[in-house]
């Protein structure tokens, strides 16, 4: 494109024109000084001057070229000598010369012009497949780009899932501070009155040492359990990454009841445990199944608080489930599921109790589906609900 | 009735609470007999001697508040002594109306549980002594004939012999008489004793 451009520049075709008239001046001038010797070579070096014009200088130069040959000829080389007339005897021979021209300059000019198409249309597949290469170039990094991206919002999206989660805990803790307030302070009381009850021993006027050794045993195991307590309650607000590890679900559950409890008897909410002993292990996070089973405990416990008449019992059960699954339930004997109800359960934000934010739920299901189990709701009659999922045993790879 | 060594009850869910409380009030020479739950202790027989309750408000089951009432209701005065881990208002104020005779709150200081139950002791003691001279007055009392127990209530509403005798229609000489009984079957020593003793008597029964 930019070759062509500067070949149809002003100063590009008065060049040609001028290399035209140069190369039929010189074709004259060598035709004239070798007449003698050679007889009439202006057949060739005109035909030479014609088709050098034509190639270098495309069809105008071409076309005078030939014009100034057939009038150098005519005025130079045929009779009368120095006259532009032609005898009639010799006007098929300067016909002939000049079709001859003619017939040169087209096929010449036909050549360069096939010459310079094909040229071009080179030129313009090169520039098309540098463009095309560079597009591809840019789509390619945009690809990247957007793989990267998408990388990146997946991590954001897991990152913001783990926090809801702990969000969610934090809420549950929140909502049984009461409890956990108790489940700390219980045994910080036993560790007081076993302490006080050690110095009361070691003061009498005769100290009873084995009395106040044994007083100061049960402190310590008092302080034992308050930290213990404790470190259960600041993993379940601090840990916002999941981890995967071998859990005892049995065990998992009598810990996190454990921080339910005070709500359980301030409801007077009796909890039984029917663990079924010999259930193998589950490959998961064992914060996130606490905060799976601590909502279904909190819940069963607030759906009992209006029953009067019926004991308030919430039982958790354990059981295998087909080769290579455990089933953990919950059941309650409270207010019960309507259709609709059991219909919205599992909806982000849809809750039937006053202060709840109705992500527990929705957030459970989620934290059992990543673990590669179900967790469902079935009405129990007439009385309560029975929540339950599954969760693949340790041998059983994650879907 | 021979007044006996007095005794604490401690009930509390918490084993290492209970052990704890029960080591407390054993250190100090007392004696102590600890339950699980609100309705061991409703099983044991208990001793008539000076006794008070160490409860837990809260305990599955039937709470602190609920032996309270029971308790009451069976006609079983005896001082109780309420702990609690969370001293909520509500409770506090329900359980000292129903008589509570002490709340305190978890953790409790060893000493301040040692002067509760000293009081509580006190109280029950003061008022077994009291319940035992109310039904030594009651029995001398049901001991007067029905004419005796018309002249007592006018004698002791202020009322002169004349005017007794008047209301009665019987002589002044018969009212004497029977006056002199009341005096004697009550072993009061002045009019003004003899008042007394029938208010006693009176806030008595009605508590």
């Amino acid at each position: 494109m930019v070759r062509r451009t500067s070949a149809s520049s002003g100063v590009g075709v008065v060049a040609r024109y001028a290399l035209a008239l140069v190369l039929v001046t010189l074709a004259l001038l060598i035709s004239l000084a070798l007449q003698h010797s050679f007889g009439n070579p202006f057949w060739f070096f005109f035909s030479v001057a014609v088709i050098l014009s034509t190639w270098f200088g495309r069809t105008g130069p071409g076309w005078l070229s030939v014009v100034g040959s057939t009038m150098a000829v005519m005025y130079y080389f045929t009779p009368p000598i120095r006259s532009f007339a032609v005898t009639p005897s010799d006007l098929p021979y300067f016909v002939t010369f000049v079709a001859c021209e003619v017939g040169a300059t087209r096929l010449i000019s036909w050549r360069r012009h096939t010459e310079d198409a094909l040229r071009q249309a080179r030129d313009e597949l090169e520039v098309r497949v540098g463009e095309r290469t560079v597009e591809l170039k840019n789509l390619n990094e945009a690809l990247l780009k957007q793989m990267d991206e998408q990388r990146r919002t997946e991590a954001t999206l897991q990152a913001t899932q783990s926090e809801l989660a702990r969000a969610a805990r934090i809420t549950t803790i929140g909502e049984l501070t009461a409890s956990i307030a108790h489940e700390v302070n219980q045994p910080l009381a036993a560790v007081v009155a076993n302490a006080d009850a050690c110095v009361a021993w070691l003061s009498r006027e005769h100290p009873d040492l084995a009395e106040a050794r044994a007083a100061a045993e049960r402190a310590t195991q008092g302080a034992t359990r308050a930290s213990e307590v404790i470190a259960r309650i600041r993993s379940l607000i601090t840990k916002a990454t999941p981890e995967s590890s071998r859990v005892q679900i049995n065990r998992v559950i009598e810990q996190t009841t454990a921080l339910a409890e005070g709500q359980a008897a301030k409801n007077n909410v009796v909890i039984k445990f029917e663990l079924s002993p010999d259930l193998p292990a589950v490959l998961g996070d064992s914060i996130q199944l606490q905060q799976v089973i601590l909502n279904l405990v909190v819940n069963g416990i607030e759906a009992m608080t209006s029953v009067t008449d019926r004991p308030k019992l919430l039982i958790l059960c354990t059981d295998p489930e087909g080769k290579d699954q455990i089933r953990v339930s919950v059941r309650d004997s409270g207010i019960g599921l309507n259709e609709e109800v059991m219909l919205r359960l599992f909806e982000p934000f849809f809750t039937t109790r006053a202060k709840g934010m109705g992500m527990g739920l929705s957030i459970s299901r989620s934290i059992i589906e990543a673990h590669g189990g179900r967790l469902w709701a079935e009405s129990n009659g007439s009385s309560g609900a029975t929540f339950q999922f599954t969760l693949p045993t340790e041998d059983r790879p994650h879907v | 009735m021979k007044e006996q060594d007095p005794i604490v009850f401690v009930i509390d869910d918490d084993r290492m609470i209970r052990d704890g409380l029960q080591s407390l009030i054993r250190s100090v020479g007392l004696r102590v007999e600890a339950f699980a739950s609100a309705q061991d202790f409703l099983g044991t027989k208990r001793p008539d001697t000076p006794a008070c309750l160490v409860l837990d408000v809260r305990m599955p089951g039937l709470s602190g508040l609920d032996l309270q009432l029971k308790l009451r209701d069976a006609g079983i005065p005896i001082p109780v002594i309420f702990i609690t881990g969370h001293g909520d208002i509500p409770m506090s104020v329900r359980a000292m109306k129903e008589g509570a005779h002490e709340f305190l709150t978890k953790p409790v200081r060893g000493q301040d549980l040692l002067d509760a139950v000293q009081k509580a002791l006190a109280s029950d003691r003061e008022l077994r002594q009291e319940r035992r001279e109310a039904n030594e007055i009651r029995a001398r009392f049901e001991s007067l004939t029905p004419r005796e127990k018309e002249v007592l209530e006018l004698v002791v509403a202020g009322l002169l012999n004349k005017q007794i005798a008047d209301q009665l229609r019987m002589s002044e000489l018969t009212v004497k008489t029977h006056r002199a009984h009341v005096m004697e079957k009550t072993q009061a020593e002045s009019l003004a004793h003899l008042v007394r003793m029938s208010e006693k008597l009176k806030t008595g029964t009605r508590k």
